[in-house]
């Protein structure tokens, strides 16, 4: 796929993921019944969920990719993992700022110390440390390839976050959504929990697009500046050009 | 000078009383609204913050992409 296909295909995809996004405000705004027990604040649910499921999806096509890289050595594979994990901490970046103001309010604290909430902070540390383990060598590549691993191990945390509330006590509430007796939600909640995610996945991949085109530019580039650089080194031929080519 | 004969402040203060204290409940309710403000605007900064921070991965991935097609261009 060339960088220009990726640049229109994540342009195309922000604009339904846009499109869709208004239909589910409209969904969380006018459409949801507001739930009985918490009243408003219960709608942070519809950009909560969704993040944390988004985030967690980005972190597994990290821990892929990662994996892919070290087996294949593949560039675009390692281009791929980091354009996942900028997503991946963004939406868990929300994740981790929306459940506090909803936790204030159900919980009556901003903060607390339960295993999902520890562990999904855990995984949004361990993927801050991902990219500062990449730019922490000053060999590039040995850099990609400590990040790869810190992706794969990263990723290990996302079933225990998800089983963390049937494992250990926890204020969170039993999953209500992805449970093996199906969905224990109003019909309509369901509706704009499923749209939220689905204009969420959208916009994610849009922006995973866009991120991994800029990523290959950025390759294309440094390789081009590589290659007219060592044209220019005095004594240096086509051979050294080729072997430095990737 | 009397304006008003004291019979009707009396049934006016009676009035009053009887219409602060039917209102009462919604009064009471009104107080409990309170809280409801505060929920409406951590629904507010929770979807702002969202909104920011996705804008702000869209703005940081084009002006990116704008410095390397100046480079590019450049080059």
């Amino acid at each position: 796929m060339s960088i220009r296909m990726v640049r229109w295909g994540g342009l195309l995809l922000g604009l339904v993921g846009t499109a869709l996004t208004v239909y589910f405000h409209w969904q969380v705004f006018f459409f949801v019944p507001t739930e009985a027990s918490m009243g408003i604040v219960q709608r942070i649910f519809y950009i909560h969920v969704p993040a944390a499921w988004v985030g967690f999806l980005a972190f597994g096509i990290v821990a892929i990719c990662s994996a892919m890289y070290l087996w294949l050595g593949e560039e675009k594979l390692d281009q791929a993992a980091v354009s996942a994990a900028e997503g991946g901490i963004l939406f868990t970046t929300i994740v981790l700022l929306s459940g506090p103001l909803w936790a204030k309010l159900a919980w009556g604290t901003w903060w607390t110390w339960e295993p999902r909430l520890t562990l999904t902070l855990l995984l949004w540390f361990i993927y801050v440390g991902y990219f500062m383990v990449r730019s922490s060598t000053e060999n590039p590549e040995r850099g990609k390839r400590f990040a790869a691993v810190v992706g794969i191990v990263g990723a290990l945390n996302i079933p225990l976050i998800h089983m963390s509330v049937l494992w250990f006590r926890s204020l969170h509430p039993q999953p209500v959504v992805a449970r093996t007796d199906g969905p224990q939600l109003h019909p309509d909640m369901l509706t704009t929990l499923l749209t939220a995610l689905v204009a969420w996945l959208i916009l994610f991949f849009a922006l995973f697009l866009l991120r991994y085109g800029t990523a290959r530019l950025e390759a294309e580039i440094e390789r081009r500046l590589r290659s007219s650089h060592t044209r220019d080194l005095p004594g240096r031929g086509t051979a050294a050009e080729g072997a430095l080519t990737p | 000078m009397k304006i008003f004969p004291r019979r009707f402040l009396f049934a006016a203060s009676l009035a009053l009383a009887v219409l602060i204290l039917s209102l009462a409940p919604e009064a009471l309710e009104a107080q409990a609204a309170g809280p409801r403000m505060r929920d409406f605007w951590h629904v507010f900064i929770a979807y702002a913050l969202a909104w920011g921070l996705l804008f702000g991965w869209v703005v940081a991935i084009f002006r990116r992409l704008g410095r390397l097609t100046e480079k590019l261009d450049a080059g």
